[in-house]
């Protein structure tokens, strides 16, 4: 699978992971905080901004697995920082950008507008959710909390991960530091220049 | 002794801990996570040199984090029946709603300590170098991430700049707290268009150097998988057993 891959593409990838990596954990420390207050709920609010990588990477560079390499190297890099959390996030990394990556993979690497990566964000938050229910015993809370808290972590991952990451990958596009990725390529119907 | 765990091999200690982790999510009984816990700090104790003042610094979200989990436990159970063994206004709590609530709490701890037991004993660079030769990460990958991490306090630096570019032209302007923690998003693109261009430079630059991401037989510097790793495996897996076995020489 990496053969297709250029260097160029896999160290944006950590560079993007490294600027994300510090956003991550501030947002942690923030779910921490509030966490304490008013319980697990906590986190689902801002869940959506853990999956923001995976979304910009493969919007900006289009091949099959940007989105679960980019997450998992996000993760590493969150461990490298010396995040608290430790080794798991690397596991919930993967885990995150499989539900990426799922929902890219079923439109066959063909589509990215918004409704595409705003469904990708919803699947990272669906996969990322079967993995807390699991480690975090989330067996033990009555069935009306539990979807409560997977309906808001939906949300978020459409919102925060879907519509933010296109806004921020765009930005970025309008720049002009991403001539060279596939975002940038002409798409069919655009006048060649 | 004290600096067993700092030698020990970074992929074979990920590995354990993981096993630990998803071995642990299947208890909802007090006693299992607590005396993992215990066993975990006791490791820690013996076997590393741990700055405690650090440690407990680090586990202070998750004592917060762990109280969360107890009272939204206790208000959002699902199993509600039961002998009631306390009341509050119209919370009812049930024995086995205080069970499940206390061992969510001590599996936030355990979890937490174990994550903090590999933090404050790893080498992030080793870390990746192992996982590049034990578990066979590819190069390319592996070597993204490191460049990645060296870059760490240059964007840290470019952070600042920015910022301070955009003050001095009036983009943002000082008011209060609030403001100037939403203005930081204005930094962002900036701060990434030159993350891109950096990526590019070094990426080139590594390629121009004759790097090509194929794996290899050898390595510069090797990781070892030794005796202190059979030691240490074999003592987390007891710790691991001992507890998740309470139930039966506890009584």
């Amino acid at each position: 699978m990496l053969k297709s891959w250029k260097l160029k593409e896999i160290v944006l990838m950590s560079l993007l992971a490294v600027v994300f990596g510090i956003v991550y954990l501030l947002f942690l420390h923030v779910g921490n905080i509030w966490a304490g207050f008013i319980g697990p709920i906590a986190y689902e609010w801002i869940f959506g901004i853990w999956f923001i990588v995976s979304i910009i990477s493969m919007y900006i560079i289009r091949k099959p697995g940007a989105a679960v390499i980019s997450e998992t190297i996000a993760a590493a890099i969150e461990v490298l920082l010396g995040n608290a959390v430790g080794p798991r996030l690397i596991l919930s990394g993967v885990i995150q950008g499989l539900g990426a990556e799922a929902v890219f993979a079923a439109t066959r690497y063909k589509r990215f507008d918004i409704w595409i990566l705003i469904l990708a964000g919803v699947g990272s938050s669906v996969f990322s959710f079967a993995y807390g229910y699991l480690l975090g015993g989330f067996t033990v809370f009555s069935t009306g909390y539990v979807a409560l808290m997977l309906g808001i972590r939906i949300l978020s991952g459409a919102l925060l991960a879907g519509v933010g990451g296109k806004a921020v990958a765009d930005g970025l596009l309008a720049t002009g530091s991403l001539r060279g990725y596939a975002i940038s390529r002409p798409k069919k119907g655009d006048a060649r220049a | 002794m004290r600096s067993l765990l700092h030698r020990m091999n970074p992929s074979v200690k990920f590995v354990l801990i993981t096993v630990c982790m998803f071995t642990m999510a299947f208890f909802f009984d007090p006693v299992t996570p607590l005396l993992f816990w215990a066993g975990v700090l006791l490791m820690q104790i013996l076997f590393s040199q741990t700055d405690w003042k650090k440690w407990l610094f680090f586990m202070i979200p998750f004592f917060i984090m762990a109280f969360g989990y107890f009272w939204t436990t206790l208000v959002f159970a699902k199993e509600t029946v039961g002998p009631i063994i306390w009341s509050i206004r119209s919370v009812h709590v049930t024995e086995l709603q205080l069970h499940h609530a206390l061992s969510l709490s001590f599996r936030v701890l355990a979890f937490s300590s174990l994550s903090l037991l590999f933090a404050l004993t790893t080498n992030p660079v080793t870390f990746i170098l192992s996982l590049m030769q034990q578990l066979k990460l590819s190069p390319k990958i592996a070597y993204g991430i490191l460049v990645g991490f060296q870059f760490l306090p240059v964007i840290k630096d470019e952070f600042i700049q920015i910022q301070q570019a955009q003050r001095l032209r009036g983009i943002v302007q000082k008011k209060n707290t609030l403001q100037r923690l939403l203005d930081t998003r204005l930094v962002l693109i900036p701060l990434l268009a030159g993350a891109v261009r950096k990526a590019e430079r070094s990426a080139f630059a590594m390629e121009a150097r004759g790097f090509t991401g194929e794996r290899r037989g050898g390595f510069f510097h090797e990781i070892l998988v030794d005796k202190v790793d059979a030691f240490l495996g074999v003592l987390f897996l007891f710790v691991l057993v001992l507890s998740c076995t309470n139930s039966f020489w506890l009584g």
